[in-house]
């Protein structure tokens, strides 16, 4: 009836696609082909079949020839196979990228084609409606192929369904080109672009000399990319990802490159505006290129591209606010100058939660750059106040201060110097600016003013920040202790202010000693601000140690008075009379004086026996300043020093070779210490050591020998030591006491219990001088002596090891 | 009337001197807790070998002492428990000392009583723990064989070798106690 090959040969024709192949551009087709075609596919009455099978064969195309077509360009080696493996990271992958612009003309390439393809494909619509004619509407409607953006969703689907790993690095590449082409012309973000990495010569945006700049011909290649792109309804998802990841690539970028380091001003607003007017603007050019051509759809993108803002501002503040806590160890240190890095922290913490992450990274923070032991205790003690004042700026609730400091004050208390710091920081002008603090005055006063406040304010009532740990919360939480001031943070790293105080008498008398002189001004205005603090009971015997010294002068004024005295005196002598009741400990050296010298002491105490009655003086020898003039050859050397170092260059006064053992048995002091003194001496060029062990009188300045100059220790120093016993070498021996009582104890009663150790400890050992001693404290100590094998500890009861 | 009123004088002067009574004590007590006090920090404080002693519980009149056996002795390894029970006049009367470990000894009988003169007749207020059990663990080296306590002790004690040995089988026995 008909020739079906021809008729096959007409149709191939109209819809070349039939054939399995895709046509280049289509050719024109005689309107009697139509009528040919139509005439008998209405005779069959299968002019629906016909579409339908047309739509298959389109889709097999599409998913068998067209798509893979697309994917090889991408496949093989356009993307380095070492980088395919770490696909994960997008942004890392993008900017690794060794030759971004070969894969921004593959990408065009491969679009262009798609494109063209998609073109020919989209050929096929008018012309089956066409075929179809108008007055078959049946036809028309059941044919999918006639639906809207059937083609489009085809491609879709098999593209994406094919779609390689590596392909979101391409157009990853590709918007970087473009991102580039872009910054560069709006002139806009010149700056973060590393506009440095490139040689003058060479063209910011295409990386081309300057002379053959293609910027413009790119510019224009991209923005036909993104047309065809959006026709083809692929821009959302074939580049959607790559571009999130590409945008927050260039943010990290961004912020890394203007805020890295800079604490003293405020970035937010700098970032919101260049977040704005940059990456909103170039999104906008990628989503909106085509609007001018099809304006119907006019609304559609700006929502998409206000939705990206939303997201892409939120990635910002938290990368923002990563960056400044990565660097919140250095902001801390600069406070206050960095209060405004602190503020734009707030202000993120306030949109994003970021507060575990703070804590967890200041503390790791800490603990790498101030918690070890190369760092002075000083510059700890000056971070921990510059992370109090900085994170209370930050959070005024005290909840984070208190986790991230915790660490450090375990570690300060396990510092033997750190009271002693603590006290120097208080009393003298320092990095820590505790002095300073204190001389603010005004203790917190516990509770008192806080209950009220909580009732009459609840409007202001805050409650507790969250992500912080609720056991850690239940411990140590009363509002009070949160919000004491420095000084009490301080203090409060040994829970005790008794300890404190006794380290600060101990540097009272340091001072007291080292400067006969002192600025008693000065030291009276500190005892009273810490008596404000700490009150009275706690400083009395500082009180008492200040009187001692005024009281010391005027009977020193007295003695100096008394005619008697005064008669044969070889040498003036000042006397500081202590109470040995109130004064710390001395530490237990010891120095004989010549014979010549002590007479003139007995001199003075018998004036002051006369003076005084009833009572006497202990010199204690070792402590005090000798000004001695030195009479050698033709040089006469006029000094104040250490008794010590009188004495000895006193013996060299009579003898002039002595060794070592013999000067150390007359003046009593051990022969190592004895040598760490007479080294001031051979540094002076005094003394030598001629040979081994046994010192000589230099009667000439002469030079020193090599060994000598090496073997000089800083004797200087020397004098800085300290003549109190330090608290916790005062604690050791109080605990000595006690352990006697435990080792008695339990040579009698076998086993015990901590708590009834304890129990017996304050029945019977507290008189031997009123020492307060905690369970916690003794368990402590209890595990100390089971650790050095001196207890054994089972079953709840301990016992001595045999 | 007189009837009436006179018990109540008597009582009140009894209650008068009853108050002398019970407040002499009392004093004397505090005095004698405090020399106690001393005598423990001293005793703690000298940390000597061989000799301890400690309050048994809160009552610090009664303590536990514990000595060694005195080197070079048969007793030399062995170690005893002594209960010292002071009273309220110490250390103008000498405080019980018996053992608690029981102890093969001349001079000590089954119970733990010992027979020491300066627990006895001559015991003097200069005397304290330090001493008492300085002198008990020299007195298990150098009995008094005159006046035993347990007969069979001191009639093998001039045979150390023999005595030595059934002390250890003794103790061997007593082990558990």
């Amino acid at each position: 009836m008909c020739d079906f090959g021809a008729l096959w040969q007409d149709v191939l024709k109209i819809f070349p696609v039939l054939g399995g192949v895709i046509p280049g551009t289509a050719e024109p087709v005689e309107e009697t082909l139509y009528e040919n075609v139509r005439r008998h596919l209405q005779q069959l009455g299968s002019m629906e079949t016909f579409a339908a099978i047309l739509d298959l064969e389109i889709q097999s195309v599409i998913r068998n020839v067209l798509a893979p077509k697309f994917w090889k360009h991408f496949h093989g080696d356009s993307v380095p196979t070492d980088l395919q493996t770490c696909i994960k990271d997008q942004a890392l992958v993008i900017e690794a990228l060794p030759d971004k612009n070969k894969l921004f003309s593959q990408f065009i390439d491969a679009i262009n084609e798609l494109y063209f393809s998609f073109n020919s494909l989209m050929q096929v619509k008018p012309r089956l409606e066409h075929l179809i004619g108008t007055e078959n509407s049946s036809a028309l409607n059941s044919a999918k192929l006639l639906h809207e953006d059937s083609i489009k969703s085809y491609l879709r689907d098999s593209l994406l369904s094919q779609l390689p790993p590596a392909f979101s690095v391409v157009v990853g590449a590709f918007y970087w080109v473009h991102f580039k082409l872009y910054t560069k012309a709006s002139h806009l973000a010149l700056t973060t672009v590393d506009s440095e990495v490139f040689d003058e010569l060479l063209c910011v945006g295409c990386n081309f000399d300057v002379e053959q700049c293609c910027c413009l011909r790119l510019t224009e290649m991209v923005n036909k990319t993104n047309m065809k792109l959006f026709e083809m309804n692929l821009i959302d998802r074939l580049t959607g990802s790559a571009l999130t990841s590409l945008i927050k690539l260039k943010i990290k970028e961004h912020i890394n490159d203007t805020c890295q380091g800079i604490f003293d001003r405020s970035h937010l607003k700098q970032l919101e505006k260049w977040l704005a007017d940059v990456i909103m603007t170039w999104l906008k050019s990628i989503f909106t290129e085509w609007q001018t051509k099809d304006n119907a759809k006019e609304a559609e993108a700006p929502a998409s591209v206000q939705s990206f803002k939303v997201k892409l501002t939120y990635y910002m503040y938290e990368t923002f606010a990563q960056s400044v806590i990565g660097q919140f160890f250095s902001i801390i240190i600069d406070y206050p100058d960095s209060i405004p890095a602190i503020d734009d922290l707030k202000i993120c913490m306030e949109k994003i939660d970021m507060r575990v992450y703070l804590t967890e990274s200041l503390r790791s923070s800490l603990e790498a750059r101030i918690l070890h032991p190369g760092v002075n205790t000083m510059d700890i003690l000056t971070g921990y106040v510059a992370a109090i004042k900085a994170i209370r700026h930050l959070d005024q609730s005290g909840v984070i201060l208190e986790m991230v400091t915790a660490p450090i004050k375990d570690y300060l208390r396990k510092r033997s110097d750190t009271v002693r710091r603590v006290v120097t920081g208080l009393t003298e002008e320092g990095p820590t600016d505790l002095s300073e603090e204190l001389a603010k005055g005004e203790s917190i006063k516990d509770g008192k003013d806080s209950g009220p406040d909580e009732f009459s304010n609840w409007e202001n009532w805050e409650p507790d920040p969250f992500g912080i740990d609720a056991n850690l919360m239940k411990y140590n939480s009363s509002k009070i202790m949160r919000s004491a001031d420095i000084i009490s943070m301080v203090v409060d790293i040994y829970g005790s202010k008794e300890l404190f105080m006794t380290e600060y008498r101990n540097l009272m008398a340091d001072r007291l000693l080292a400067h006969l002189d002192f600025n008693s001004e000065k030291e009276i205005r500190n005892l009273e601000l810490l008596k404000i603090r700490f009150g009275e009971s706690l400083l009395h015997s500082c009180e008492v140690m200040l009187k001692d010294v005024t009281d010391s002068k005027r009977i020193n004024a007295h003695i100096h008075g008394d005619g008697n005295v005064n008669e044969n005196q070889l040498f003036d002598i000042s006397s500081l009379i202590i109470s040995a009741q109130f004064w710390p400990s001395f530490n237990k050296e010891s120095l004989q004086l010549p014979e010549e010298i002590e007479n003139e002491f007995k001199k003075y105490t018998k004036a002051y026996e006369g003076y005084k009655g009833n009572r006497t003086l202990n010199w204690r020898t070792v402590t005090g300043r000798v000004n001695i003039v030195i009479e050698i050859g033709d040089r006469t050397l006029d000094m104040v020093v250490s008794p010590t170092l009188a004495v000895i260059i006193y013996h060299f006064q009579n003898k002039s070779e002595w060794a070592i053992e013999e000067l150390s048995s007359i003046t009593k002091v051990p022969a190592s210490a004895l040598r760490r003194r007479i080294s001031f001496w051979q540094n002076h060029g005094l003394i030598s050591e001629s040979s081994p062990g046994v010192f000589t009188l230099l009667e000439k300045e002469t030079e020193k020998s090599q060994f000598e100059e090496m073997s000089l220790a800083e004797a200087d120093e020397e004098d800085l030591e300290s003549a109190m016993a330090s608290a916790s070498d005062q604690r050791e021996e109080e605990l000595q006491v006690f352990w006697s009582y435990i080792v008695g104890m339990l040579t009698n009663l076998d086993s015990m219990p901590i708590d009834r150790i304890h129990q017996m400890l304050k029945l019977f050992a507290s008189h031997s001088g009123g020492v307060e001693f905690t369970q916690d404290e003794l368990k402590h100590f209890l595990q100390r002596k089971v650790r050095e094998h001196k207890l054994l500890f089972s079953g709840g009861v301990y016992q001595l090891a045999k | 009337m007189a009837q009436n009123i006179s018990p109540e004088q008597s009582g009140g002067a009894g209650g008068s001197t009853k108050h002398t009574d019970d407040s002499m004590p009392v004093k004397d007590n505090h005095a004698v807790s405090k020399r106690l006090h001393k005598e423990l920090m001293n005793l703690m404080m000298a940390n000597e070998k061989g000799i301890s002693a400690f309050p048994d519980g809160e009552n610090i009149f009664k303590w536990v002492g514990t000595i060694a056996g005195p080197l070079n002795t048969v007793y030399a390894g062995q170690t005893y428990r002594l209960s010292l029970d002071f009273p309220n006049s110490y250390p103008y009367a000498a405080p019980v000392v018996k053992f608690l470990t029981s102890c093969f000894h001349p001079n000590v009988d089954l119970q733990g009583s010992i027979c020491l003169d300066i627990l006895k007749d001559k015991w003097s207020a200069l005397y304290d723990v330090r001493t008492i059990l300085l002198s008990i663990q020299s007195l298990l080296g150098e009995p008094n064989n005159e006046s035993p306590l347990n007969a069979q002790a001191a009639m093998m004690w001039n045979d150390q070798k023999e005595y030595k040995k059934y002390l250890d089988a003794f103790y061997e026995k007593h082990k558990d106690t």
